[in-house]
């Protein structure tokens, strides 16, 4: 297997993260949680990620801001948004700014995993498919 | 349309019956026509009286004049009668001269007869009579004597008949003369009485109308504006009786009524309003629950047999709190659009402001500005409609978050205002503030300063409408970039000690 890649995840529900954890380890990510945008900057600042993954609407930053701070540091990285609402000129906004692609929430951690695929594969270290065999495990 | 002015023209229009109008039904009618024609007539009665009476004493007065006419006649021929016996007595003249004056004075007496007893009255008048009479009797005894012997005899008898004859005479012309002076007055005086009667009267009768009327249209003047505020309790009985008045007391009713009605509807619609809004927010609140539970639940399935029982478990209660947080949400919500009849219910203020915070707390996110709470310990209960108070205090912070821009702030307070038994919930906002000029307008119905997509124009008034029917009242503060707060003042139903000993 090639170097894994390096995910961060932010978002402020911690079930979020404790539950996306395992499902992207799965599929070879190494994957940090984060629920303060603030310390995710700080972390953002000292490494550079492969992807990473941000809710749209928190308290102290959004996900634009993030997006921005990522751009910044690390142009490379590949930025994916998850929205709660359907905010369309948010969306465009952040389409514009250059965001890979955006999930809604509610959503299947299979559903991230097709993304992240699509998303190494554009990063040019693709991820093994069969690893994304998201149907559950056969009784 | 025609139909409608028939309708209102109908005098048989009738709202008595309603159970608003049952007090005002239920006294005794004095109308104010009644009390027209009670003054009309005190004039008429008045009139008449003075009228009459001034008559029968000028009657009495002319019989009076006409009577000491007689009587000076009658005086002049019994003192002429009385100088020729004189004469007689004196000179031996003719004595013939006495009788025949005495004789016209008896034709005077008979022929006026009537006239003479109706004044001096029956008595009197035979008195009279009798003296001359007797007096005739004296004369002729007088005429008849030979010798002055026999006269000597007479002389006596007549000078005191004489003497008895006319000074009786003499005392009725004077005393008829002097109530005659005094009726006269009096018929002088009389209308210069009436004319100060009169004048009373009718100043009195104008202050009383004027007052009477005066001071029902103020009050009917009150009751408008109180009902242009939003208070649609009916009217009840101000005064002892009723008249035209109260039916216009019992027309207002029955338009409080249809208001209420109206207002009530105007009040859903804008309650539905705020529900859509709400709506929006709340379906991204539920987002987050949902995918957790999502989440979760695929993680379960797919990584079952793995998986610690212990961190099954773990799973799975994730899965129950966040489907209980899911149900706290659409619960806040539910409790908010229930359709149902205003309920009065003792009610903790500070629980209301917090489930209204609740509500708006997507709209406050989305609009990136921070909501602070401040509730002092100890509240009074406050009496209300619960949903409706939420309505008001929705409506309050949504007015704010739309004014703010990012980063703005709401403050809302929750204190009690001893000295007057209030709870006071103030809503403020650094925003740009309401512009003087506007300030007066903002709780008219379907005034708006926002895009037809976004403002109704109906929070304030609504708002309004709701905190008047539970005795409470809202009023602003503001200056233009200074901020706005809106502070609602609702009468507390408890005192602090009474909430403590429970
Ligand atoms: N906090 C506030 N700051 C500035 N203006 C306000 C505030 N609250 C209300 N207003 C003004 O009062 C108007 C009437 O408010 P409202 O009756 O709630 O109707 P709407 O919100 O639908 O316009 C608003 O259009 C706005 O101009
Ligand atoms: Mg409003």
């Amino acid at each position: 297997m090639t170097k894994p890649l390096e995910v961060l995840l932010l978002d402020d529900e911690p079930i979020v993260g404790r539950r996306l954890k395992p499902a992207l380890d799965k599929i070879g990510c190494r994957v940090e949680v984060f629920q303060s945008p603030t310390e995710a900057a700080a972390r953002i600042d000292e490494k550079e990620f492969d992807i990473v993954v941000t809710d749209i609407r928190m308290e102290e930053m959004d996900g634009i801001q993030v997006l921005e701070h990522v751009q910044k540091t690390w142009p490379r990285t590949k930025v994916i948004m998850i929205t709660g609402y359907a905010k369309v000129d948010l969306a465009r906004e952040a389409m514009g700014k250059g965001v890979f692609d955006f999930i809604a929430k509610p959503f299947k951690p299979a559903d991230l995993r097709r993304i992240i695929f699509r998303a190494a594969e554009a990063l040019g270290s693709p991820i093994d498919s069969s690893l994304l065999n998201d149907e559950p495990v056969a009784q | 349309m025609d139909l409608h002015i028939t309708d209102i023209e109908d005098p048989d229009i009738n709202y008595s019956n309603e159970p608003a109008n049952i007090p005002l039904h239920r006294r005794p009618s004095i109308s104010i026509r009644a009390k027209i024609a009670i003054s009309f007539s005190l004039f008429f009665i008045l009139s008449f009286t003075v009228t009459g009476w001034s008559y029968w004493i000028l009657t009495r007065l002319e019989n009076k004049i006409e009577f000491l006419e007689i009587a000076d006649n009658y005086m002049v021929e019994i003192q002429q009668a009385r100088r020729f016996e004189k004469n007689y007595l004196l000179y031996s003249t003719d004595l013939e001269d006495a009788l025949g004056h005495l004789k016209t004075a008896d034709e005077i007496l008979t022929q006026n007869s009537e006239k003479i007893e109706t004044i001096l009255g029956r008595d009197h008048f035979a008195t009279m009579v009798s003296y001359m009479t007797k007096y005739h009797g004296q004369l002729v005894l007088l005429g008849r004597a030979e010798n002055d012997a026999e006269k000597e005899l007479v002389v006596p008898k007549l000078r005191q008949f004489g003497s008895q004859m006319v000074s009786f005479a003499g005392e009725f012309v004077e005393k008829e003369q002097n109530s005659a002076t005094r009726m006269f007055l009096l018929a002088k005086r009389v209308p210069l009485y009436f004319m100060g009667a009169l004048f009373v009267l009718m100043v009195f009768v104008f202050t009383f109308l004027t007052r009477q009327l005066l001071l029902t249209l103020n009050r009917f003047m009150d009751y408008t504006i109180r009902i242009g505020e939003g208070d649609f309790s009916p009217i009840t009985p101000a005064r002892k009786y009723r008249d035209e008045f109260t039916k216009l007391a019992e027309a207002f009713n029955h338009m409080i009524k249809e208001l209420d009605h109206k207002h009530n509807v105007l009040l859903e619609s804008h309650k539905l309003r705020a529900i859509g809004t709400l709506v929006a927010g709340v379906a991204h609140e539920l987002n987050n629950p949902l995918n957790n539970t999502l989440l979760t639940a695929s993680m379960l399935t797919e990584d079952f047999h793995t998986l610690s029982d212990d961190e099954k478990i773990e799973m799975v209660n994730d899965v129950i709190g966040e489907t209980e947080r899911a149900q706290r949400v659409v619960k806040n919500l539910l409790d908010f659009a229930r359709e149902g009849e205003t309920e009065m219910t003792p009610l903790e203020i500070d629980k209301i402001v917090e489930d209204s915070t609740r509500l708006v707390v997507n709209q406050v996110k989305f609009a990136k500005v921070d909501l602070k709470l401040d509730c002092e310990t100890n509240l009074p209960k406050i009496h209300g409609d619960e949903q409706k108070l939420k309505q008001v205090f929705v409506n309050l912070i949504l007015n704010a978050v739309d004014v703010l821009p990012p980063g703005g702030e709401i403050r809302i307070h929750v204190k009690k205002d001893k000295s007057r038994g209030y709870v006071l919930v103030t809503v403020t906002d650094n925003g740009p503030g309401i512009p003087e000029h506007i300030q007066g307008r903002i709780f008219e119905p379907f005034f708006t300063t926002k895009s037809q997509a976004k403002g109704t124009g109906l929070g304030l008034s609504v708002s309004r409408g709701i905190i008047k029917k539970i005795g409470g009242y809202i009023h602003l503060t503001s200056s233009p970039g200074q901020g706005t707060t809106f502070t609602v003042s609702l009468p507390a139903t408890e005192s602090p000690s009474e909430i403590m000993s429970k």
